[in-house]
């Protein structure tokens, strides 16, 4: 991968993710964020740091975003339901999920 | 997490943080109102974007969006007051300049407080029923900047003037204009339409006004029409580059009110370069012009077609009742013909072939044609001019465009049986006399006769050819039947069929001795083979050819009439004859006689007689010679040849009587079979039901069907009801 066509996404522990732009840019925020005129820092650097977000829930967001790129055109709710109860299982806690799913402005 | 794999699956509803500082709302709101400071003054680069979402995010989601959202209003508000400030103190022409830097900077400013906002753009304002922030921010810049009192009318002011600065010729900074009208516009279309358009309308109406007044005065209708296009166009490309689309119906309507619709008569009229002179000039760019111009303001086109339509009937009139003209009906319609193809080419190449123009100029030629009612005799004898000698040379095609051109006039013609009459007359004279160019020619015009008026107009016509056919058929029997006769005088018999040809009264005359023996032998001969027919000699339309030998030996063949060949075979005989003695021998009656002795005696180059005394008409007691010095340059000389001419005034009258007679049993025709499917009808009606069904032949007279309907009266087939005068009814 190009270093341009990527970004880093950062987690409140500090693991790095490094994703395709592409893939970031499912999340409507996270494209807001570098693609805003004004030159905040986050387009500058081509990181993003979420010191909310722990590096287990980043990992499902990232894998979510290749997910949604895959299927972007499907009608499989299925898969997005049993996705999203994978994730809540998986970190035990629905607060942290809502918020994210928040963030990804699929909520 | 491995002790609750048996537990059930559960999702709990989502519960949020009670946030207990109460400080914590102020001190959120102060990051960002730190924030939107920084973007205003371009300083937002340092910013992390991911923690003012989430402050923004936050505030929302600790119910506090009503602060976040006021604090907004009143920060951007601020902010805007002193954009404001900035771009009054612009001076003159930087005015416009400094608006539009400030409203790209605020633009550019509100979408990053858009995007770091969205989560309460996207939840805590649908809900609460707020303005979205970006309308907001719209909103926010109209009420503080735009209607502001010192930059409301300053800016209109300034955008017009650009505008009449254009117009006048200066060249002004577009790319400017646009993006300043493409700010009205974007604040609403309310704003364009209140803010800028309906001021431009206005002033523009006034400078058309003036410009237009300026323009009549100095100029021909050609020009003016040329100026008001160019300003049209102008005007046009005006909006394309940087007006709202929707403007250009508006703003064109007003330059057509304004240069076309308040002065559409006074150019019409125009002394010397009006409708009228472009239409006696052909000038069809003009023309096509003022068509274009005035199709767009109501009433334009039926203007000008009223205008085409009045002069071309004052023409048309002047050109039939004309005395002059009148004088060769060739020349008569040849000139017909080329007025409509001028206004054909006119109505093609300036008006776009209008239809509405089309039935204008069709009405018009219906109308003064028929004010002259020798219009169908003289159509006719155009018709057989041209069959007789105008059509030699000229190609299949152009003798098809000729004929179909005469068709067109005949379509005009009121008067159809007047037409039939005169030229069945003037057909049976050329058959005759053999005069007809071209065989084809003649049948394809009956052929459009055909179509246009149904096969019984034509059926005689036909069977005029067919007689001429059968005639030739029957004189090949008669001399193949007769060999012994084949040294003789040659004879050539025309049988005619009496209903076909035109009605003639039957003279006969005294033929010569070998002529007569040489009829009877073909009476016998055809009346042998088909029995039960009559045969009369019509010797008043025959001709001969008769070889001559005068005085000094010169030998001459005269082509002459039959009545001609009488006169000369008894000079044969005798060398001086008096009229009374020719009169008494032929048996030809007086004026006729006087006629052809005239022609033989008394014509230049033609006088193969000699007539004591010299005078010019024919007396009773004169005598007459064979003129042994008569010379000519042709071996071959044509004597008083029978040709279709106008007719004289008696002439006239005779035939114009017979068409009213025989249009009598037409209307009866017509009366009798209306009665007899309506069994009952009323005055009026009869008379509008007769009338349109005779119209494809003439124009019925109201007169003459109430005389016909008593006359059907009086012959018991039709009754008055006895109630009502008006009604009648059909007796079967």
């Amino acid at each position: 991968m190009k270093k341009e066509d990527t970004v880093k996404l950062i987690s409140a522990e500090g693991m790095e993710f490094v994703i395709d732009k592409e893939a970031a840019m499912v999340s409507q925020t996270i494209r807001n964020m570098l693609t805003s005129p004004g030159g905040f820092a986050e387009a500058e650097h081509g990181e993003v740091t979420f010191p909310e977000i722990s590096a287990v829930i980043l990992e499902k967001i990232c894998q979510y975003f290749y997910w949604s790129l895959q299927y972007s055109r499907g009608k499989e709710t299925d898969e997005l339901f049993s996705f999203i109860i994978r994730m809540v299982f998986l970190s035990g806690r629905s607060t942290y999920v809502v918020r994210v799913l928040a963030l990804c402005c699929i909520a | 997490m491995s002790n609750q794999k048996k537990r059930n699956f559960q999702i709990e509803a989502f519960k949020h943080r009670v946030v207990v500082d109460p400080k914590y709302a102020e001190k959120t709101w102060s990051v960002l109102e730190h924030a939107i400071h920084e973007i205003y003054n371009h300083n937002a680069s340092g910013l992390s974007f991911e923690e003012l979402y989430r402050n923004a995010y936050n505030m929302v989601l600790h119910k506090f969006g009503e602060k976040l959202y006021s604090g907004l209003v009143t920060t951007m508000t601020a902010h805007l007051k002193e954009i404001s400030k900035s771009i009054e103190a612009a001076q003159g022409g930087l005015f416009l300049e400094e608006l539009n830097r400030k409203w790209n900077d605020h633009n550019k400013a509100l979408q990053m407080i858009r995007d770091i906002l969205m989560y309460m753009d996207r939840t805590y304002i649908p809900n609460a029923h707020k303005t979205p922030v970006h309308e907001l921010g719209l909103n926010l810049w109209r009420d503080n900047v735009i209607h502001s009192s010192k930059i409301q009318s300053r800016l209109l002011s300034m955008l017009l003037e650009l505008v009449h600065k254009e117009r006048t010729g200066e060249v002004i900074d577009r790319g400017l204009m646009r993006n300043i009208i493409k700010m009205l516009m974007d604040l609403g279309s309310s704003v364009y339409q209140e803010d800028f358009e309906k001021p431009f309308l206005e002033v523009s109406a006034e400078f058309y006004m003036g410009e237009s007044q300026k323009f009549i005065e100095c100029c021909d209708c050609g020009d003016y029409l040329k100026k008001a296009e160019i300003r049209l166009n102008e005007e046009i490309e005006r909006v394309t580059h940087y007006l709202d689309v929707k403007s250009e119906v508006k703003i064109t309507n007003v330059v057509e009110k304004e240069m076309i619709a308040s002065h559409m008569m006074r150019l019409v009229h125009m002394e010397n370069s009006g409708l009228v002179n472009m239409l006696l000039d052909d000038k069809y760019e003009d023309l096509g012009r003022m068509y274009n111009l005035f199709r767009r303001v109501p009433n334009g086109l039926s203007t000008i077609r009223d205008v085409m339509t009045s002069h071309l009937r004052e023409i048309g009139k002047q050109l039939v009742t004309d005395a002059e003209k009148l004088k060769d009906p060739v020349e008569f319609v040849q000139r017909l013909l080329d007025e409509k193809d001028k206004y054909d080419n006119i109505i093609s190449q300036a008006f776009c072939n209008d239809k509405t123009f089309q039935n204008a100029l069709n009405s018009s030629f219906e109308y003064f044609i028929n004010l002259n009612n020798r219009s169908p005799e003289f159509i006719s004898l155009f018709v057989d001019d041209k069959l007789r000698k105008g059509l030699k040379g000229v190609s299949e095609e152009e003798v098809e465009i000729i004929l179909d051109k005469v068709m067109m006039l005949f379509r005009y013609l009121q008067e159809k049986d007047v037409f039939e009459k005169y030229y069945k007359q003037h057909l049976a004279k050329r058959l005759l006399s053999g005069k007809t160019v071209s065989d084809d020619a003649e049948r394809s015009l009956i052929v459009k006769l055909k179509t246009e008026c149904g096969y019984q107009f034509t059926s005689k016509l036909e069977g005029m050819f067919t007689d001429m056919k059968t005639s030739q058929d029957t004189m090949q029997g008669f001399y193949s039947s007769h060999l012994e006769l084949t040294d003789g005088p040659t004879l050539v018999v025309q049988v005619l069929t009496t209903g076909s040809w035109p009605t003639q009264p039957s003279i006969t005359c005294n033929l010569p001795a070998e002529m007569s023996a040489l009829c009877e032998k073909f009476r016998s001969y055809y009346l042998g083979t088909h029995t039960g027919r009559r045969l009369s000699w019509q010797t008043n339309m025959g001709t001969a050819d008769i070889k001559a030998t005068f005085g000094k030996g010169q030998k001459h063949e005269l082509n002459v009439s039959t009545y001609q060949m009488c006169v000369l075979m008894l000079f044969n005989n005798a060398d001086r004859l008096s009229y009374k003695e020719i009169e008494q021998a032929t048996g030809i009656p007086a004026s006729d006689l006087k006629r052809c002795l005239q022609s033989m005696a008394c014509v230049k180059g033609k006088n193969v007689l000699r007539k004591e005394p010299m005078s010019k008409d024919i007396g009773e007691e004169d005598a007459l010679l064979v003129n042994d010095k008569f010379t000519s340059k042709f071996y071959k000389v044509k004597i008083g040849t029978v040709v279709a001419q106008k007719e004289t005034e008696p002439e006239k009258l005779e035939t114009r009587q017979r068409v009213e007679e025989d249009r009598k049993p037409q209307i009866e025709a017509a009366i009798v079979r209306i009665m007899k499917s309506r069994r009952v009808l009323d005055h009026n009606n009869i008379i509008a039901e007769v009338t349109k069904q005779l119209q494809s032949r003439f124009l019925a007279n109201p007169t003459e069907i109430k005389k016909r309907i008593e006359s059907l009266i009086e012959r018991d087939f039709l009754e008055r009801d006895n109630n009502d005068r008006k009604l009648y009814r059909y007796l079967a």
